[in-house]
């Protein structure tokens, strides 16, 4: 185990102990997870796993696929679906529970998030879906978050050049602005990612539909109610193209935006000269960095500031990955439960790369200052919604909304990339 | 160590599996139809009707269930909606014949499928040529082959980094670009260049299959029949004739079956254009388009399956051309 | 004759070059993969491959003490310390990034108050009246240069990853069986396609072009649920028979090729000697048809080698059934992006199909020479 049982006091141990109190009939069983998560992520994963392990006597195992989505759907039209599944997407998770894959949580679940998470609702609506009945049913738990309206920055190139990390939407306009006026780039932005390219540039459009306008529209336009190509869409991506589309103000030139890959774009910020000043990256970005950069010295992030007018408080696009229950096996459900104890988000807490709106935990178990802001950043949310692309139907969200991107930055206008998108989203079934 | 005792066993039996059975069932048969006695005549014409039945068995056993099944299955699948609830008859056929995605995979997959195995077969051929004149052939022959044993996403990544673009002036990363710029050329974003772009694509699955195609025609020229080629440099033939028109006119037949291979070898290329663009940039292919519709986001069988279908169908032709050539071969 | 040996060996020239050409056109690609495999990332990402070989200039900072780490000398508080790593050379140096080569080795500068002076051999200086306040170190920014650096580092990783010794056996179990099964199969069926005369043969002949392009895609899911409800569920069993019903149709393509290509008066003499055909079979087709069999197992392994998508469908993907492309894509991580890692595992997962294509090369000549001569 990382850290021993009861040793370390910032970290909740009570409720592991009442856990264990509670599932002490488990022992011998064994319960399969299917995620996404490989290499680093993987392992630290399976750093929490132990101390379920030893609360219940269950037997854990874990494996992690890069074709996740394809696996998930193989297996569990083929009948051999995992005990439980990790989803990077609420998507695909909503489409196997219409077709009956997925097997519904006890409904005290969805009262649980709504109470315990930071803007629980948001929370509790992203894992409810129709059931094969047509009636609506939690089935899946969200664990672990991303928050995605970050803007990252080397301090202290900044600090030389004598700019201000900004306030408002306003201040980073100006504030671009002024960079490009002094003849430097003020913006690496990078769409690539092999097979899902574009998928960057979708935060961006999210970023600014929720700070132009009411979360209901947000909702309403991942529903399609909404249309993509309704002005307020229109005009979000248009936001988008005044930071992307504008030779002066991306490194490398508007050409380069589509093909450089997400992973590597933060490098310009290292460069010396730095090659650009200013990058919009979801909290997980930091992996990319320059070996050895020290996050909170060497780089430091900013929340991507809402107008200035603060109609519309501070909103927060954020995601996360969802565990749902395949099978009738009794050791799933109680690893859900297992993960709505305090402790099994500490231990991650503590490590790397974990933020949680859980609001039981100990906020002093994050590893550091810079993450703990981060937390502080979903904390604070007054409104958190979710990627936007994540809640719509696969073929737009991780599909027409990616490719129309490319599009744009490629050349297109708004419009005709709104138009697009919204004709690929009236061909769905 | 266990797996491996595992593995052999599995040999042993799988191999002795199928040795029983051809064996025992041609045993068998000839033990009920005994080609001797009062009616060998009859017996031998019947057990000869049976026997290539016994040999076939077991491959057509595989390939009904590995293969044929799977395809009877998307045939079904495609007449469903996308979670196969609802019977919906051609409705996913008429969604392709306009989906505009749909059009531009066939055009890209027509032009693939027109300059991929031409050039492939054409490289395949010089080198061919080349390296068997040539002391160090042998050696050369394998650098050449050595794409063929890369994994097509291993050679997706390799092009990558010879397209990859850093902003013009600067020290450029990508071969491609570096080149370009030191001939005085602005660096380009090669694989969002419409519509060339489809082009860098191709010539990774040329490069990958030119190889094969060497092999094949390097070992068809050498059994070119010497005295032909003597004959004509006694008449005093130049090099570029005796290539051109002795030897190309008598391997032709060879040079099909290259042809024929690599072409269905691009009609199920789907990793290429997967990891190196994932058809965004107008560079979608059927292969490709099909994989999206099935497995990506919310799957929809309905029309994945479809586009299989279509997928197979393109290989008509060839399959005619075939049944063709084995009747010529039995007359 | 005179006349033609002149041409002759001009003609040598050109063809020797040419093929040069080739093949260094063809190994281009792999040779900047190779390269890569020995470099770390950031090094990848800085400068092109084929400029590792000379030694190049790169420009980075390098974070002086803070506060802590200050000492007293004389009437001067004082950081210093050392700029430059093993084998590096310093070339200019500077306090910001906009200009980061600003100063010569061996100049001073002013920073807030402090005075700073990297030497040449890249030690550094810098002091200052009051005390040092500072929580994190000044950044010095140095351009140096720096002989080529090569690591093995990635290899290291990579051979020594979890998992990656019972990987290798996981694989070598999948893929023998896998290659030698449908081989003898497809002999058979060859066969009996190329010499029985039975009514359908050009139609099942057809049937077999035909099924090389069913894509993979649309089998698995019919195939693990018909492996699901047999009970062979996933495992070694399973990945057996669909790696065989796969490579299937292209060992009975190109070995009917081959067979339909050999002498027609063997088999006819030994039939008319009265040997049963399970005899010829035996006997005759299968001796000569040895390199045939021989360049479809190279084309088998390596197909069944470098899957990554069969495997994890009809066998899984726990620790302990992982194949070797598994474990390496695991190395990568999540989010990709370690080409580091990947540069090094093409070149790792490529040794042994090299070694069985070496092995095999000449079969895989004779293999596909006849029945490519008479034009299948």
């Amino acid at each position: 185990m990382k850290f021993p049982v009861g040793e370390d006091t910032t970290f909740n141990w009570d409720s592991l102990e009442a856990f264990k109190a509670a599932h002490g009939d488990l022992a011998g069983q064994e319960v399969t997870v299917l995620g996404p998560w490989l290499g680093g992520d993987k392992d630290l994963f399976e750093s929490v796993i132990p101390y379920f392990e030893e609360a219940t006597g269950v037997d854990v195992k874990y494996s992690g696929s890069d074709s996740f989505e394809q696996q998930i759907v193989i297996d569990a039209e083929a009948g051999s679906p995992p005990d439980v599944a990790i989803f990077p997407q609420p998507g695909l998770a909503a489409g196997l529970a219409a077709k009956g894959q997925l097997k519904p949580l006890p409904d005290e679940v969805g009262t649980w998030i709504t109470e315990n998470y930071a803007a629980g609702d948001s929370w509790a609506k992203l894992v409810t879906y129709k059931g094969p009945d047509g009636a609506d049913h939690v089935y899946a738990f969200p664990y672990k978050a991303d928050v995605k309206s970050l803007v990252w920055y080397v301090p202290e190139n900044l600090e030389d050049a004598g700019y201000e990390v900004p306030e408002t939407l306003e201040d980073l306009k100006a504030l671009t602005e002024q960079i490009a006026a002094d003849g430097e780039k003020p913006w690496c932005v990078g769409l690539g990612s092999g097979g899902a390219t574009g998928w960057p540039a979708t935060d961006w459009v999210e970023d600014m539909m929720l700070r132009n306008n009411p979360p209901e529209d947000y909702d309403a336009w991942t529903t399609n109610e909404l249309k993509f190509n309704d002005p307020k869409v229109v005009k979000a991506i248009d936001d988008f193209g005044w930071f992307a589309k504008n030779e002066d103000f991306v490194a490398g030139g508007v050409g380069s935006v589509a093909a450089t890959d997400f992973r590597d774009s933060p490098k310009g910020l290292f460069a010396s000269p730095p090659a650009c000043y200013l990058h919009h990256a979801a909290s997980f970005i930091t992996t990319f960095f320059p070996e050895g950069t020290i996050v909170g010295e060497d780089a430091d992030f900013f929340y991507m500031p809402a107008p200035a007018d603060g109609a519309l408080g501070q909103p927060v696009v954020g995601g996360g990955t969802l565990f749902s229950v395949l099978t009738d096996n009794p050791a799933g459900p109680a690893f859900i439960e297992f993960l709505q104890t305090p402790i099994a988000h500490e231990i991650w807490m503590a490590q790397q790369g974990f933020l949680t709106p859980h609001k039981g935990v100990n906020p002093e178990a994050y590893q550091d200052e810079t993450v703990k802001r981060m937390g502080d950043v979903l904390l604070n949310a007054t409104t958190f919604r979710f990627d936007g692309s994540d809640l719509m139907p696969g073929a737009i969200g991780a599909g027409a909304f990616w490719t129309g991107m490319v599009d744009f930055v490629g050349g297109k206008s708004a419009q005709e990339a709104g138009d697009a998108i919204q004709a690929t989203w009236d061909a769905l079934n | 160590m266990e797996l491996l005792l595992l593995a052999v066993g599995t040999i042993a039996v799988g191999v002795l599996g199928c040795m029983a059975w051809f064996w025992g069932s041609n045993y068998v048969l000839d033990a009920i139809l005994p080609p001797r006695g009062p009616n060998a005549g009859d017996n031998i014409r019947r057990a000869g009707m049976i026997r290539p039945w016994l040999f076939l068995g077991p491959a057509i056993l595989f390939l009904g269930v590995y293969l044929v099944y799977p395809v009877l299955n998307s045939i079904w699948l495609s007449l469903f909606n996308g979670s196969s609830t609802q019977f919906v008859g051609g409705d996913n056929y008429a969604w392709l014949a306009q989906d505009a995605k749909f059009r531009e995979s066939m055009i890209n997959n027509f032009f693939w499928l027109l300059i991929v195995p031409a050039l492939a077969t054409l490289f395949g051929l010089i080198a061919a040529q080349l390296t068997d004149r040539i002391r160090w052939g042998n050696f050369g022959k394998s650098l050449i082959f050595m794409p063929m044993a890369i994994s097509f996403v291993g050679a997706g990544v390799i092009w990558k980094f010879i397209y990859e673009y850093r902003e013009p002036g600067t020290e450029q990363i990508g071969l491609l670009n570096a080149i370009w710029q030191s001939l005085g050329g602005t660096a380009q974003t090669w694989l969002t260049l419409q519509p060339w772009n489809n082009f860098f694509l191709m010539i990774v699955l040329v490069w990958i299959q030119t190889g094969f195609a060497m092999v094949i025609l390097s070992a068809a020229l050498r059994g070119i029949p010497e005295e032909t080629i003597e004959a004509a440099v006694l008449d005093g033939a130049t090099p570029w004739q005796i290539f051109f028109k002795i030897k190309v006119p008598q391997i032709l037949g060879t040079i099909a079956v290259v042809w024929t291979t690599i072409t269905i070898t691009v009609l199920k290329v789907f990793d290429i254009v997967f990891v190196m663009t994932n058809g965004q940039w107008g560079t979608q292919v059927l292969a490709n388009l099909m994989y999206d519709w099935m497995f990506r986001g919310t799957p929809d069988y309905g029309r994945g399956s479809a586009i299989a279908i279509v997928l197979m169908i393109l290989v008509l032709p060839i399959m005619i051309w075939n049944i063709r050539n084995v009747r010529k071969e039995m007359r | 004759m005179e006349g033609m040996a002149g041409r002759k060996s001009t003609l040598t020239w050109v063809v020797n070059l040419a093929a040069l050409f080739l093949v260094v056109l063809w190994t281009i690609p792999t040779a900047g993969l190779f390269v890569s495999s020995f470099r770390d990332r950031d090094q990848i990402a800085a400068t092109g491959w084929w400029k590792s070989l000379t030694s190049s200039q790169q420009t980075a900072f390098v974070r002086t003490g803070n506060a802590d780490d200050q000492r007293q000398d004389g009437a001067l508080y004082v950081l210093d310390g050392n700029v430059l790593t093993e084998g590096q050379e310093l070339v200019a140096w500077g306090t910001s990034a906009r200009d980061p080569g600003a100063y010569q080795p061996g100049e001073s500068a002013d920073v807030d108050g402090a005075t700073l002076t990297v030497a040449e051999d890249g030690a550094y200086r810098m002091e200052s009246a009051t005390p040092f306040e500072m929580r994190r170190g000044e950044r010095i920014f140095v351009t140096t240069s720096s002989p080529p650096k090569f690591t093995l580092g990635n290899y290291t990783r990579v051979l020594t990853a979890e998992g990656i010794g019972r990987a290798f056996m996981n694989t070598l179990t999948v893929t023998i069986p896998a290659t030698v099964i449908p081989i003898l199969i497809a002999a058979f069926a060859a066969y009996a396609l190329a010499w029985m005369e039975f009514p359908g043969r050009a139609l099942l002949t057809a049937a077999v072009v035909g099924l090389l392009v069913v894509p993979l895609q649309v089998a698995l899911i019919p195939l693990l649920r018909l492996h699901n409800d047999l009970n062979i569920g996933k495992g070694y069993l399973g990945i057996w028979l669909a790696h065989t019903g796969f490579g299937l149709p292209l060992a009975i393509y190109l070995l009917r090729n081959y067979m339909a290509g050999l002498p027609r008066e063997v088999i006819e003499s030994a039939r008319v000697d009265g040997a049963t055909e399970f005899q010829i079979f035996r006997k005759i087709i299968l001796p000569l048809s040895f390199p045939a069999l021989a360049s479809f197992a190279i084309f088998q392994f390596l197909w069944v080698w470098n899957d990554l998508l069969v495997a994890t469908v009809f066998l899984g993907n726990r620790p302990e059934q992982l194949v070797m492309t598994g474990v390496l894509r695991e190395l990568m991580g999540s989010k990709g992006g370690e080409w580091e890692i990947l540069a090094t595992s093409a070149f790792i997962s490529i040794a042994v199909p090299l070694l069985v294509f070496f092995a095999m090369q000449k079969y895989l000549v004779r293999g596909l020479l006849a029945g490519s001569v008479k034009g299948g």
